[in-house]
């Protein structure tokens, strides 16, 4: 299968989300490779996505889950080498699945031999590749991230006895990119990759490139025009390529990077906890309040919308009251929380609901975007809060109910991390192969959504108009392109529930539903009566006939 | 009253839209555009600052305003659409408005609002009168959490008032209630109050509706459907109330409303009340009620000269009512001087009693008997002024209290005499 021509390609993605390290381990040493993913792709394809984005996949000392890159321009020993990753890459591409993966441009490991020179002495050529201070008073105005972990953006480095910056974890030094020498090699390493053939980067923690006194150090003028010249240089060079924003922030702080200039796409990241907050106050307030306030992007930029990820659910971008809460619906146990977050997978979140699971993902899949499924929540794998930081959500794919899952041929005690072996969500209980057996498993049904999110181009490309029924349990949109209009109606209740849309615009149309093509009552001058089943939603095709 | 009479297709639909609520909060209005606004605004900001998470609908029922009460109420509404300015909510709030059949009658507010309870299925309704002026948003706290947190079914007001405000609730209604029930509120009739979803399922389907009681009489049933019911009762300090001056027109209506509807549920009551065990009193929650003293001009000589008029003018009547030793103790009374004249509590009680087994035994039309007791209440009135003018607050307590224990004293006879032949 031929990869899409088209250079909007990113707008039609359903990208999966997946740590080679979580997935397959080929070679029986407890850690998924990339040979394992490749041999797993068949899967993924049948699963009907396009697009998957690799978490990093670097040599890393890993005390940031490789977050923390101790070279740029290698795999990681665990997971193969550069041969296994074209290999791989080959594999997906004839396969029409993309690759996109992880770029850290913000900082580098300790470990890198960059900040190793860096700090060897203050005079060193690397010098200047980090951010160093003779005290620990500048940039106040910046917070702190990792509020669970960190005291300050500053750590003092007792070999060249000064400060260096850091916006995450103190192993992870910040680059300084008001060094040109820096740009410059960043870069260097993107083309590395692009060369070889990746579709795009998720470039991570964008706000922070470049520190300004008397500032919040994020989105500064200065980053952006860091971003522009690496956007610039992507296009002139590798045309049809795609760089991924990760700034958790505020749609209008957001909506910068999402330029012809900079980004092509960016998270939506304060959408996703109020979708979860909208079903749980059974109430559409939270959601069409978020998306009233998101600024419109360019047609050639994209939302990325994702229930969860291999973060903890970020509430950063909530509200005080809204976060308070949050945390006492969904994390009640404070060992589910993380600094501003739940450290929890979409199945144990929504109380392995499957009517709620499906809702979740219908509004993902139909809502401005381009959704991201995380792994394992299409079969609605759990989480084990019983380890640390977010390795509860990183646990090994299961794939059946034998050895290890299916996971790894190693003995158990040398996984990665321990599988998950409760009676709820146990890889006995979970896995791909059991749910393969039915047609009416939620790993049977994700794939049927996906196949009808990409039988029409209007759910990544289309326009939205909310309709704002009396009923606030309701949400119900209106998607649309110059061909074809799809009505989305979402009950958000536990409850059944009656609506009356305002679809007097539409007189005339019928109503086609997607799933089962079935025929619904042409729209006449009254209001158009739907009654929906508890977290049941209809996605209809509007046909003028 | 049937049910379908008071749920209009537009309001079942409003009702369709706005689905389960934890706390429904009714609003009763008639062309109140000069205060609703207020009284939306202060339940809306005690709701958001005190039961942010739980679902909640404000329904006006209006009794036929033709001024902008309706839409007032309508606008407070909190959705995606009608946002409102520096104010944070995780929910929706819908304020919706309905216009009820038959008149401005109390009861068909409160019918209404208990008949949408029954298909939202709150677990804590208030009811709020829309000219409480009074109002502040902490009264939603007072009234509903007692319900939430204590699991009372009824929380009941009381006020700081004027020792001579309230007389009839004072002189006859709270004596009378107390002694029959063993416990009783010290505001049967309030503006604002609230209740449990239980109590209200048990209210709406008690056989009192299609009935003039119930129409007039809701607010007092209430209470009585409380204590008989055997549902948990507190009384919640709300804070002062302003005096409201009384025309003497008025007073036989609320007579009816009072003591009429008093009289009436003592009918299906009667097995409760002849055999009441002993109750604890009803809790006050919040600080206890509080008298004041200001010097307030009341026209005593009239009230003494209304009683004297209406002894003579309504002999026949009374003859019919009450016995004969209890009409010629009155006429006796009646005969004396101003400065001379003592309604005591013992003869006061003895012929409320007697009223009521009239009333029971309807010996002639009912309201006729409610009619005839208002010149015996002024006459009580009158005693009640005397004897307090002086008082400090506690001594007008203690005469309260000192009338209750008469009335409890002589209940036997009231049972006595409720079977007997007159």
């Amino acid at each position: 299968m031929a990869l899409s021509e088209d250079a909007l390609w990113y707008k039609d993605a359903i990208i999966y989300q997946v740590h080679v390290r979580t997935f397959y381990d080929s070679n029986g040493d407890g850690i998924g490779d990339f040979r394992g993913l490749a041999q797993r792709l068949d899967y993924l394809q049948e699963l009907g996505i396009n697009t998957l984005w690799l978490m990093p996949f670097f040599p890393s000392p890993l005390r940031d889950d490789g977050y923390d890159i101790a070279d740029y321009r290698a795999v990681h020993s665990s997971y193969g080498n550069l041969d296994d990753f074209r290999n791989f890459l080959r594999v997906a591409h004839e396969r029409g699945i993309r690759v996109i993966m992880e770029m850290v441009l913000n900082h580098s490991s300790d470990q890198h031999p960059w900040f190793q020179e860096s700090r060897s002495s203050r005079e060193n050529p690397r010098r200047d590749w980090y951010v160093w201070s003779d005290t620990d008073t500048r940039y106040r105005g910046a917070r702190i991230i990792f509020l669970d972990t960190e005291l300050s953006n500053w750590a003092w480095d007792p070999v060249s006895k000064q400060y260096y910056w850091h916006r995450f974890f103190s192993h992870q030094p910040d680059l300084n990119y008001d060094n040109p020498a820096v740009r410059e090699e960043m870069w260097n390493i993107m083309r590395f990759w692009l060369e070889m053939g990746v579709d795009g980067f998720r470039l991570d923690a964008v706000p922070y490139l470049v520190e300004r006194e008397n500032t919040n150090c994020e989105n500064l003028p200065e980053t952006h025009t860091v971003i522009r010249d690496f956007r610039a240089r992507l296009d002139h060079e590798f045309p049809g390529r795609m760089f991924l924003a990760e700034a958790n922030q505020w749609p209008a702080d957001l909506r910068p990077y999402l330029d012809a200039a900079e980004f092509h796409m960016a998270f939506h990241f304060p959408l996703m906890p109020r979708m979860f907050m909208g079903l749980k106050l059974e109430d559409r307030k939270p959601i069409t309040e978020i998306l009233q306030q998101t600024p419109a992007i360019p047609e050639a930029c994209q939302w990325c919308l994702f229930l969860r990820n291999h973060d903890e659910l970020t509430l950063e971008m909530v509200t005080d009251m809204e976060r308070d809460y949050m945390y006492d619906e969904f994390a009640r146990d404070k060992s589910m929380r993380l600094n501003l977050g739940i450290r929890r997978r979409l199945a144990p979140l929504l109380d392995n609901d499957r009517r709620r699971m499906e809702l979740m993902n219908g509004m993902l899949m139909s809502l401005p975007g381009t959704p991201i499924i995380y792994y394992g929540d299409e079969i609605g794998m759990g989480d084990n809060v019983n380890l640390g930081d977010r390795n509860g959500v990183r646990t090994p794919m299961q794939w059946d109910g034998g050895w290890n899952g299916g996971f790894s041929s190693a003995d158990p005690e040398a996984l990665y991390s321990p599988l998950m072996l409760n009676p709820v969500y146990g890889f006995q209980a979970v896995n791909v192969a059991s749910q393969k057996r039915f047609d009416h498993s939620l790993l049977s049904w994700m794939k049927r959504i996906i196949k009808v999110r990409r039988s029409t181009a209007v759910f990544g490309r289309g326009s939205i108009e909310f309709l704002y029924p009396a009923n606030h349990r309701i949400l119900a949109y209106l998607r649309g392109s110059a061909s074809e209009t799809i009505l989305v109606v979402n009950n958000l209740s536990s409850a059944a529930q009656a609506v009356a849309l305002d679809l007097k615009a539409y007189k005339g149309n019928i109503l086609v539903e997607l799933f089962g093509r079935n025929i619904f009552p042409r729209i006449g001058d009254m209001p158009y009566l739907l009654t929906l089943g508890p977290y049941q939603f209809y996605w209809f095709r509007l046909r003028k006939i | 009253m049937a049910e379908e009479s008071i749920l209009t297709d537009d309001f079942l639909r409003e009702l369709m839209n706005v689905g389960e609520v934890d706390i429904l909060v009714g609003v009763r209005t008639y062309n109140d555009e000069k205060t609703i606004g207020q009284v939306v605004q202060a339940l809306r900001s005690g709701l958001l600052q005190f039961f942010p998470r739980q679902r909640a609908v404000i329904i006006n029922a209006d009794g036929g305003s033709r001024d902008a009460t309706q839409d007032l109420v309508r606008a407070a509404s909190i959705s995606d659409l009608h946002h409102v300015a520096n104010l944070q909510t995780l929910r929706t709030l819908h304020c919706i408005s309905t216009q009820y059949p038959g008149g401005q009658a109390s009861g068909n507010a409160f019918y209404s609002i208990l008949a949408a309870a029954d298909l939202l299925h709150p677990s804590m309704i208030a009811v709020i009168s829309g000219h409480s002026t009074q109002i502040e948003p902490e009264w939603m706290a007072r009234l509903l959490q007692p319900i939430c947190r204590d699991n009372f079914d009824l929380v009941s007001p009381v006020y700081r008032r004027h020792k001579f405000d309230g007389l009839l609730v004072r002189n006859l209604v709270y004596p009378m209630g107390h002694a029959l029930y063993s416990q009783f509120v010290k505001e049967p009739r309030p503006s604002e109050f609230a209740l449990s979803g239980a109590l209200a399922t048990h209210f709406l389907g008690l056989d009192i509706w299609s009935q003039e009681a119930g129409r007039t009489g809701a607010g007092m049933l209430l209470p009585i459907a409380a204590i008989t019911g055997g549902f948990k009762p507190a009384q919640i300090f709300l804070g002062s109330r302003e005096r409201v001056q009384h025309s003497e027109s008025g007073l036989v209506p609320a007579m009816r409303q009072t003591v009429g509807t008093l009289f009436w549920s003592m009918e299906k009551n009667f097995p409760v009340w002849s055999g009441a065990a002993s109750l604890p009193p009803i809790p006050t929650i919040g600080g206890e009620p509080q008298i004041t003293l200001e010097p307030l001009r009341i026209n005593r000589k009239r009230l003494f000269e209304m009683f004297r008029t209406g002894v003579a003018e309504l002999e026949p009547v009374l003859q019919s009512i009450l016995r004969p030793s209890t009409l010629s103790e009155l006429q006796r009374l009646a005969a004396i001087p101003e400065e001379q004249f003592r309604f005591e509590d013992n003869l006061w009680a003895r012929a409320v009693y007697e009223f009521a087994v009239a009333y029971h035994k309807a010996v002639i039309n009912r309201d006729h008997i409610i009619q005839a007791l208002a010149p015996l209440y002024r006459g009580k009135t009158f005693t009640f002024l005397i004897e307090n003018r002086d008082s400090s607050a506690e001594k007008v307590e203690s005469n309260v209290e000192r009338l209750c224990l008469t009335f409890e004293r002589l209940k036997p006879y009231l049972l006595e005499l409720w079977d007997g032949v007159k």
